[in-house]
């Protein structure tokens, strides 16, 4: 302890050695061996709200820095008959929580310790961030954002968000990582307020994401044209969902892209 | 082997598994509340740093986690038994976090703590001790003394050496045996027994008042008007102290509390009686 | 003339945004709790911020934690939901072990502070309150330092805003520096328990004006109000710019 009147009670440089900035600002490796960044990433996930449903994307590319890597990633993860788990991040780790919610689904599914207790999305979500936030404890994050999709079981639409550090919220209109600064504004032009998404159809979302997508892949230099587009219904008391893969990103127009001045460009 | 059951086989091996139950075992388990608590550290191979970085304010006024500190407190024996007298300001960073913090912690009727340093820091462990102390009556059928009392608390910081604890505590009791006794204890280590102390970040303000006017024959009122103004002073210079002072009375009887004084109430009033602090426009 | 440099390999090394490990955010927000004589309201707003992003703005983060207590830990969200979370589940053990007994907003703080502490070298990064009725009845806050020292006061504001709030609520609710007409500052104007409705025009005062002057408050207020018939939610909107 420093003794120093001006430094009263604060630790000495004695006993602690020197202040370490480096940590303080997270820039210096933490000599461990667990992952302390991301190696393949995946871009931004998008989710929004509807009157009777959530839709969710994201698209199928892995990056390994700069350089596009894989084509073919799924992002979007089904936990049951009824949710749909969209995850941007670091791949592996992608991988990793895709068997932990393979193991969940059947535990809950196939042994039914609960006797009859549905696997929702809320539970879902519950149980990520659970493990997300314990992982944070451990200083060995799994380095991802995801947003979890699907129903509360009073059937009405739920959207949720979890990362790295176990912070969690929900909103009408989501998106992880470029989709955060690009996409809510344009998903949260359509429904202002949190409560109104009754106000939704399916049509607009449907659009409003399908909208999004093309802004990313014009201005996220890590994002791809290829999709995956999830919607979810509850629709005469039944949930219905529509998964489709290997959708490609529609009514691309590239003549902006003349108008665009600078950036080191040799014509100005 | 199929792809499923290959899928649980390996699950059921560890990682899987001890993910799910490090989670039960963060919530579901029923809450320990040990005389000896256990601390959680961070799993990382330099705890102490990690801790530094983020809650030392002096170094880096940039760090997220401000702790509160800043103090003065001071005790000192005299013929009459034990002056105890405190600030009540609590700062984090520039910001005033409290200016009615209770500095003196009342460990049981017969033993005061002062707190300087980390609030939590002396808060926690003094109610601590506290509970060691009642411990110690009824295995032992006696008070403590002030001298085991305070090398409880000694010990116990000794073995977080090196951790990153700041306290600066004056331990200040009555017994028959001792007399009136104050030990300074510090997350140092250090155990000390003397007759005056002031510890904080105003200390030297509050001893220049303190050792211009002290005397082993005080009285009693003498003796706390003394304490009192030399918190005074010590407010009036040191930014890091300030807001009101507690006051107490250490006799054979155990403690007598005497009251709080608003340093902005009695500052003018004791300016005009004694004609000091002339430094101040009336 | 350059060559096409694809050294993928030393990229980890050389891209100038390096993601090494922090385990603590900043999500803002802003919380109050005022005690009055016969009820106590603890007050946040619903904004959740990274950065200069608006994440969420309705996320409620004031919660009854049951037996009349309301609690709230702003600063780093996940650990503020975790605190909650383990002092909600405490105080289950607590019901199921003591026959149901009613847990007292001085154990619930004594036991608080011990979560807290109990993260002294990986602290919480958060500023926790609490509120309900003492054994008597009367109105109660208590706040919260990161690792767990505490203090019993009339009102407390915390989080992204509180330099902003404290200073307003010494002058409105302990009326500080002020003093009686033609007194010449000399004589203060005398403490009063404020009314419930007087509490409440002060905590939309406070959030509307730290909403004007501070980014990270905004979009939503929720009050939660304690008295001795239970918890009652009032929500006013915020501006939301």
């Amino acid at each position: 302890m420093n003794h120093d009147p001006f430094y009263w009670g604060r630790p000495s440089d004695e006993t602690y050695g020197h202040y370490n900035h480096a940590i303080a600002n997270a820039k210096s490796q933490i000599p461990t061996s667990h992952t302390q960044q991301p190696i393949i990433t995946g871009t931004s996930v998008l989710a929004l709200k509807f009157k009777n449903g959530v839709a969710i994307a994201a698209d199928n590319m892995g990056s390994y820095g700069s350089l596009l890597r894989f084509n073919n990633i799924e992002r979007l993860i089904r936990v049951g008959t009824e949710t749909i788990v969209g995850i941007s991040g670091d791949i592996s780790d992608l991988q990793y929580i895709e068997r932990l919610l393979h193991q969940l689904q059947t535990e809950e599914e196939v042994y039914d310790s609960d006797g009859g207790h549905n696997l929702r999305a809320p539970h879902v979500h519950e149980y990520l961030s659970r493990v997300m936030y314990n992982r944070r404890l451990k200083m060995d994050p799994l380095w991802n954002a995801i947003i979890v999709a699907g129903f509360s079981d009073d059937r009405t639409p739920f959207l949720r968000y979890v990362d790295l550090l176990g912070v969690t919220y929900g909103s009408l209109a989501l998106a992880t990582g470029f989709g955060a600064h690009l996409a809510v504004p344009l998903l949260r032009k359509l429904v202002p307020y949190d409560a109104d998404y009754e106000k939704v159809s399916e049509e607009q979302a449907r659009v409003a994401i399908a909208d999004s997508l093309r802004v990313l892949y014009y201005r996220d230099a890590r994002s791809s044209d290829k999709y995956t587009f999830a919607v979810l219904t509850f629709e005469n008391d039944k949930i219905n969902v529509d998964y489709k893969q290997d959708l490609k990103v529609e009514n691309q127009s590239w003549r902006f892209a003349e108008n665009l001045i600078g950036y080191g460009s040799k014509q100005q | 082997m199929n792809t499923i059951a290959s899928q649980f086989t390996q699950s059921a091996s560890s990682r899987l598994q001890s993910e799910y139950a490090d989670a039960q075992r963060d919530f579901s388990n029923a809450p320990q509340l040990n005389l000896a608590p256990t601390i959680e550290l961070p799993p990382i191979s330099q705890p102490t740093e990690f801790l530094r970085a983020h809650t030392d304010d002096a170094s880096n006024p940039d760090c997220k986690i401000k702790i509160a500190h800043g103090t003065t407190t001071l005790a000192f024996r005299f013929q009459g038994g034990i002056v105890v007298a405190v600030d009540s300001r609590a700062t984090a960073g520039n910001w005033i976090a409290s200016q009615t913090v209770n500095k003196v912690i009342r460990i049981n009727p017969f033993l005061l703590g002062t707190m300087a340093g980390g609030a939590a820091d002396c808060q926690y462990w003094e109610t601590w001790l506290g509970t060691q102390c009642r411990l110690h009556e009824l295995r032992e059928k006696e008070r403590i003394s002030v001298a085991a009392a305070s090398k409880i608390l000694g010990n116990l910081v000794y073995q977080y050496k090196g951790m990153g604890l700041s306290m600066g505590t004056m331990v200040c009791g009555y017994t028959k045996k001792e007399g009136p006794a104050i030990y300074y204890v510090d997350s140092d280590g250090t155990r000390m027994k003397g007759d005056l102390f002031c510890v904080g970040s105003g200390q030297t303000f509050a001893y220049g008042v303190l050792d211009s006017e002290y005397k082993w024959d005080l009285s009693v009122e003498e003796a706390l008007y003394l304490g009192k103004r030399s918190i005074l002073a010590a407010t009036h210079r040191d930014a890091y102290s300030g807001g009101s002072i507690n006051l107490y009375h250490v006799t054979e009887n155990g403690w007598i509390y005497h009251g709080n004084h608003n340093v902005g109430d009695i500052f003018y009033d004791i300016k005009e009686k004694e004609q000091s602090f002339n430094n101040v426009d009336a | 003339m350059t060559t096409i440099a694809s050294e993928y390999g030393n990229e980890n090394n050389s891209v100038p945004i390096e993601h090494r490990f922090n385990p603590y955010s900043d999500n803002g927000g802003t919380v109050l709790g005022i005690a009055g004589e016969d009820f106590a309201i603890l007050a946040g707003d619903t904004r959740i911020v990274s950065g200069y992003n608006i994440d969420s703005r309705y996320e409620p983060k004031v919660f009854d934690v049951g037996d009349n207590i309301v609690m709230t830990a702003n600063g780093f969200a996940a650990d503020g939901a975790a605190l909650i979370d383990r002092f909600k589940s405490a105080f289950k053990w607590y019901k199921f072990d003591n026959n149901n007994k009613k847990l007292t907003i001085q154990s619930a703080a004594r036991y608080i502070q011990h979560l807290l502490y109990g993260k002294r070298f990986f602290p919480f990064y958060v500023s926790t309150l609490i509120a309900g009725l003492d054994e008597e009845g009367k109105g109660a806050v208590y706040s919260y330092d990161p690792v767990g020292s505490y203090e019993r006061e009339q009102c407390r504001a915390g989080g992204a805003a509180a330099s902003l709030i404290m200073p307003f609520l010494d002058n409105q609710v302990n009326f500080k520096n002020q003093f009686e007409p033609g007194s010449d500052g000399r004589v203060k104007k005398p403490l009063r328990y404020l009314s419930l409705e007087e509490v409440l025009a002060l905590v939309r005062d406070a959030f509307t004006s730290a909403t004007e002057r501070h980014i990270q408050v905004g979009d939503g207020l929720e009050v939660l109000i304690v008295t001795k018939d239970g918890i009652k939610k009032v929500y006013y909107p915020l501006k939301r710019d």
